[in-house]
Formats: structure tokens, sequence, C-alpha cells
């Protein structure tokens, strides 16, 4: 799927998940009824809720299958399956699909419907994952379902809407509670759900030839595509991912709770994420490795194959770009659960530092044995 | 090769089939039911998609199911008739029974059921997973819905009724009977096939495919199963008593550089038609090993296949709305 020669002939669809009240239905039916330049097909877990009629709504059942493939968090949306089969012999007729979970559903097997499955895959690519969080009841939501966390643990990006409802203290204090459960995703600010459609898509969140992201992504912010569209109030430059990687982290492997003030090194990009710092979660955590020694190539992949086999269901997510000794390509992976895609991509550049960094994000997250793990790998 | 028909329009082409007076129809996925002989086009499904088609119990014309939440049926002599219509219904399967002038649509856990002698009255079949593949039995007593953890078994005509399961964990998807009744086959999300001997409902795995299977079909008197699903059609014998069990299926005409992705039997001979993903379509006589390219010509995956009664004409069309008619000279 790293091929942007298929996927360009592929539809995207932007999973979009968010706890009971929100936010969903209304951005939904902004999708459906602004003009924006682009059609979509939607398909929403109950029908009725969207006040516009559209041929192009469709409703699903939200069945949740296990694969008899051995893999126990092997599950798929069946009746994804084979709605998206049904839309994409009608293809021409939207630009891309958003599937809309309810509040309740766990984003797993729906993201891993479109790895498991052949068809959607030959057809399809999962373009992202976002969540909407509600700022105002954000915390009873958290207290009330632990469903809301690893949603946020799940995505690319949230939108964090109905900021109007809150004191900006508040506002920074969820933020930070987002950051502390997910390092990765990009965090737009909203009200009532009113964030540019189009900055929704195109966010390549699962393609391997487009994660250099996670290279740059600093250890306390968000890792945001070069047209994510947010609104920081903070100087954002979009040029980043061609920067150096560099963050002085020279000669040792740490992560993000070494204890270095990250944000004292220069960065050599314009912004700063430090202005809120995450809040950590003690079930759900984010592990990042990183080192500028090449990795045994064989090794590493022993090692996470291990890894997922044994950790798969706890392991929400994890992206790499590692520097593999004798190897004058990048292997870049990402895996939702134990499902695990990686492959070579694009070489390094001479001028480039290599550097090898993976970032797991999870339930019960041992650092110290992800740690060791990882160091274990690194080419002697 | 000279056809008899050959024509783009511009549509995935959904299904193709010849109904009993030899009419040559295809289903496309833009709504259009083509009679393709005399190129008569109707909106069956108008704004609307089809997802399913299956020849009319009469014999005559075709019933479609759509994401319109309609079922059609559609004549050369008449406008299209609806028989019906629930909102928000997406009909991804149809069967039909000319015995017992049944129709079966599924949309999603429910199974709607068409009397078509009593026109107007349908029952629902309330299921816990979704159904994706319908089959009745010959008689048109049973039917049988393809489902999460194996398929039901309903009495077609009592209502209410608590259905039989025939168990397999995983999700079958497709689903056909034996002509003789005495054998279900079900496609599943795994690459692979599940039987049931349905005497004493005894399992029959059927597996080894290196893709997951959408086309099975029972052919040359239901002495045999073809199926899509690999780079050769694969064929299980179905001659003796116990079907397959303790046989091994045959691979017809395995070529490396594809796979197979729709195939069509005729109903009475070891005739057999495979459409690849390459867009090619070959016909396979089983008994003299003659095969031959109907459709040399490399395109778009072929998704729509059918032979007619006779074996003189088969059907086919692909993902872009091509369709072509070829008539054999034999």
């Amino acid at each position: 799927m790293a091929d942007t020669a298929s996927i360009s002939s592929k539809t995207p669809v932007t999973v979009l998940t968010g706890y009971l009240g929100a936010g969903k239905t209304t951005l939904l039916n902004r999708i459906l009824s602004e003009n924006h330049g682009q059609k979509y097909a939607v398909i929403v877990n109950e029908f009725g809720e969207i006040g516009i009629d559209n041929d192009l709504i469709v409703g699903a059942d939200e069945e949740v299958f296990e694969m008899n493939n051995g893999c126990v968090c092997c599950t798929v949306r069946g009746d994804l399956i084979r709605i998206l089969q049904g839309l994409m012999r009608r293809k021409g007729k939207f630009d891309a699909i958003i599937v809309e979970t309810t509040g309740l559903a766990d984003p797993g097997p729906v993201a891993q419907t479109f790895f498991v499955d052949e068809d959607v895959k030959a057809k399809t690519y999962l373009d992202s994952v976002t969540a909407l969080v509600d700022a105002k009841h954000f915390k009873s939501a958290l207290d009330a379902d632990r469903v809301v966390k690893e949603q946020i643990a799940f995505a690319d990006q949230v939108i964090l809407n109905k900021t109007d409802l809150v004191t900006p203290e508040e506002l920074n204090e969820v933020e930070a509670r987002i950051r502390g459960l997910n390092p990765l995703a990009t965090i737009q600010r909203a009200e009532r759900s009113g964030v540019d459609i189009k900055s929704l898509l195109n966010q390549h969140r699962f393609d391997l030839s487009k994660m250099d992201g996670i290279a740059n992504h600093d250890d306390h912010g968000p890792d945001c595509a070069d047209d994510c569209g947010h609104d920081y109030h903070y100087d954002h430059s979009h040029h980043h991912h061609d920067h150096n990687p560099a963050h002085g982290e020279a000669g040792h492997v740490h992560d993000e709770h070494c204890g270095h003030d990250h944000h004292h090194h220069d960065h050599g990009h314009a912004h700063d994420h430090g202005h809120i710092n995450p809040i950590h979660d003690n079930e759900i955590r984010s592990v990042s490795l990183s080192s500028d020694k090449p990795l045994d190539g064989v090794r590493f992949t022993k090692w996470i194959d291990q890894l997922l086999a044994a950790k798969g269901p706890d392991i929400l997510r994890a992206k790499g770009i590692i520097d593999v000794a004798g190897e004058d390509k990048r292997l870049v992976f990402q895996a939702v659960h134990m499902i695990l895609e990686g492959e070579l991509q694009a070489p390094w550049k001479d001028s480039e530092n290599r550097f090898s960094r993976a970032v797991f994000i999870g339930r019960h997250l041992d650092e110290v044995a992800l740690r060791a793990g990882f160091e274990a790998c690194i080419k002697v | 090769m000279t056809f008899a028909v050959q024509k783009d329009y511009g549509a995935y082409v959904v299904s193709s089939l010849f109904d009993a007076a030899d009419e040559a129809i295809v289903a496309l996925s833009d709504g259009r039911v083509v009679f393709v002989d005399v190129d008569m086009s109707f909106d069956a499904h108008p704004g609307a998609g089809i997802l399913c088609a299956v020849a009319h119990p009469t014999g005559v014309g075709i019933v479609t199911g759509g994401d319109d939440g309609r079922v059609v049926w559609t004549t050369k002599d008449s406008q299209p008739i609806e028989l019906l219509n629930i909102k928000g219904a997406w009909f991804d399967s149809v069967a039909v029974n000319a015995e017992a002038m049944l129709l079966a649509a599924a949309s999603g856990k429910k199974v709607y059921i068409y009397d078509l002698a009593k026109k107007g009255e349908s029952k629902i079949f309330e299921h816990p997973n979704s159904v994706s593949g319908l089959v009745f039995d010959p008689k048109g007593r049973k039917l049988y819905c393809a489902s999460y953890n194996g398929a039901y078994v309903w009495f077609s005509r009592i209502h209410p009724q608590k259905p039989q399961l025939l168990k397999w964990a995983g999700s079958h998807t497709g689903i056909a009977i034996s002509p003789d009744g005495k054998f279900v086959v079900t496609s599943m999300q795994e690459n692979a096939l599940h039987g049931w001997r349905l005497s004493d409902s005894k399992d029959m795995r059927m597996g080894g495919y290196p893709t997951k299977i959408k086309s099975i079909d029972f052919f040359a008197k239901g002495k045999l199963l073809a199926t899509s699903g690999a780079n050769g059609a694969v064929v299980w014998p179905f001659l003796k008593a116990n079907g397959p069990m303790g046989e091994e299926a045959s691979e017809i005409n395995a070529d490396e550089s594809s796979m197979v992705t729709v195939v069509a039997g005729a109903p009475e001979d070891t005739v057999l038609a495979a459409g690849l993903d390459d867009g090619r379509v070959w016909v396979a006589e089983l008994q003299s090993t003659g095969i031959e390219y109907i459709q040399r010509e490399k395109g778009s995956p072929i998704t729509a296949l059918a032979v007619s009664g006779d074996a003189a004409r088969i059907l086919f069309g692909n993902e872009d709305g091509g369709v072509w008619l070829f008539e054999s000279t034999h």
C-alpha cells in the first residue's frame, strides 16, 4: 500500500470516532451539506441522526467478526467489508468515504478491516482515524468509559471540540491529557465541529511512504501532516519535515521520560509544542524509542514480530523508521495491534543524519522491557 | 475473436445471466438493467446502485436488489416492477425459487421473503448477524442464509419460527446448494469453502485457496462444483453419496499470471467458463480437456459471467462496464 501510484487510484477512507455527544453528527451534517467541492459517501451507525437526505449515506450494523486465523485480536467489521465492496462498484460517484463509529466503539476492528480484507485493501486505503473530543465533558466521559481513552490513543488526529464551553485553563488541561495519551496525533481545536473539512482528508497516516513525520515528531507534541490545517496559536512551520531529525540525542537511546528537557534542544524547526505539557495516564501511554546507531535488521524484525505477537492486544498503534545496518534505504513500519506493515522506503541522503525511532501507544506498556528489547537490536 | 455483442456500458457489471427465454441480461452498478441482444436498457434503480441479481422465477426477466432499498423485476416488455421497497435497506443478496414462486432478499440482519403468488405479502426472518448469501433448496421448502458462524436454515413458508443453525466458526459470505438438495457449500471470509452434508449436518472443510472465493457454481447436472479464488478454476467432484469427502479438487487451466475471479458452468454439461482478474475469459470442455480463450485481450477484472442453458452462449462483463456476448459456432 505504500506504492503512491496505486494509492492514488484507491479511495481514501476516514474513520470518525468520538464518545457520545462529542459532535460527530454535527460534523457529518456539515460534511454533507457544505459546499467544499468534494463528494463523500458516509457510512453511519445509526440512520436518522443525520438530518440530510443523501443517497450516499449508508447505514451499518457495526458487526465485529473474529477472523479464523489464530490472531487473537484480529477482529474486523464484516458489515463494512460488504458495504465498501458495494460502494466501490460505484466509483466516481464520490471522492472519499467517511466511516462513523458509535460512541462506544473500539476503533481497532474498523481500522484492521483495511489491512485484513484483501478486497477492501485493493480498492480503498485507510487515510486516518480521527477522534472528536468534547472539551466540556471530557473528564466525565473519561471516568464513565475507558473507550474514550482508547479512541484518543488510537487516533491520528483529534478534534478538540466545544472549546467555547470551557475556560482556556480547562482547555489546556484537556489538551494536555490528550497529548499524554497520544503524542503522535495532531490536535485541532474547534467550536461546533467547525474544522476545515478538506483538512480532515489526505492525511495518509497509514501510508508507509509518507511516514517521515514520525522522524521529526517532537516527543511532547503532535506529528502533523503538511496540510493538517490546524490552528495553533504559535508559529507553525510547514517545512519541518524536510529538516534534519536531530534532537541532539547523540549516542544514547531514550524516550520522553528520560529526563531531558527536549525543548531546550535546537530542534531546527520553528514551532514549539511545549506550551502544553502532556498529562500522562496510568493505563494508556506511549513509549518513544530512538537511537542514532544502526540496528541489526534481522534482530529488529524478530523483536518486533515477537513483541506484537505477545503484546499485540495491548499495543494500539506503533510507528517507526529504522536505520538498518548495511541498508541504504530506511525501514518504515506501522502496526495496528498485531497487524504489522513494514517496508524499505526512500534511501537515506548523504546529508542526512541516520537514526532509528519507534513509537508505541498502548495499555500497560513496559517501558523498561521495550527499551531493552530495542537496544538489544543495535548492531554491535 | 468476434463477438455477437461487444459494448461498453461505463459502469461496473454486477451480474450477467440468461433467463429461460435465453435472453442475455446484465445488471450494472449505476442501476441499469440491459437486455444485451437488443441493446435495450432500463433504469431499474434510478440514481442508485444494483448490488445483486437473479433470473426471475417465472424464467422471464431479471430481479435486482439495490442500495436504494428496492427489489425490482425487469422484463424486456414492460417497465421495471417494484417488488420490495424498504427505506434504508441495502439489498446485497437475492434468491428465488421457481417451484414455490418465492423470492428472498437480504439486507443486514433481515431477510425478506416475498411470495410472488400472493403479491404484496412479505415475511421477515431476523438473524443475530448480517446475512450475505441466500439460497433456496430445489423445492423452495427451505431457505439457507449464510451468516456469521454458519448458515441459518428456515422453512420458507412458516412464520414465526426458530431457525436451525448449521454451525461453523467464521464469517460465511456466499452460499450454494447442490441441485439434488443434498449439500450446502459456503464461501468464507477466510480463503476457504465450508460444506455440510444435509442428511446428517456433517462438516466438509474445503480449503487450500490462495485468495478469497467470490464465485461458486454447481454445474454438469450438479456433479461438479466450480469456484474462483485460485490461478485456475477449482472443481470439486460431487459424484458420490459423500460428495467431495475424501476426494481431491482439480485446478483447471492454472495460469500463474492471473487469478480466476468468476466461474460459470453449463447446467447440464461439463462445460466450464472462467473470468480472470486480467480481463481474459476461457471456456473448457472438461471431458475433452479442450480449453479455448474466448477473450484473449487483457483488461479490467471480469466481474460477471454466465453460460446459457444450452452452453452455446457466454455472457461476461468487467469492472469498467465492458460487456461481451460470445456465441459458439460449434
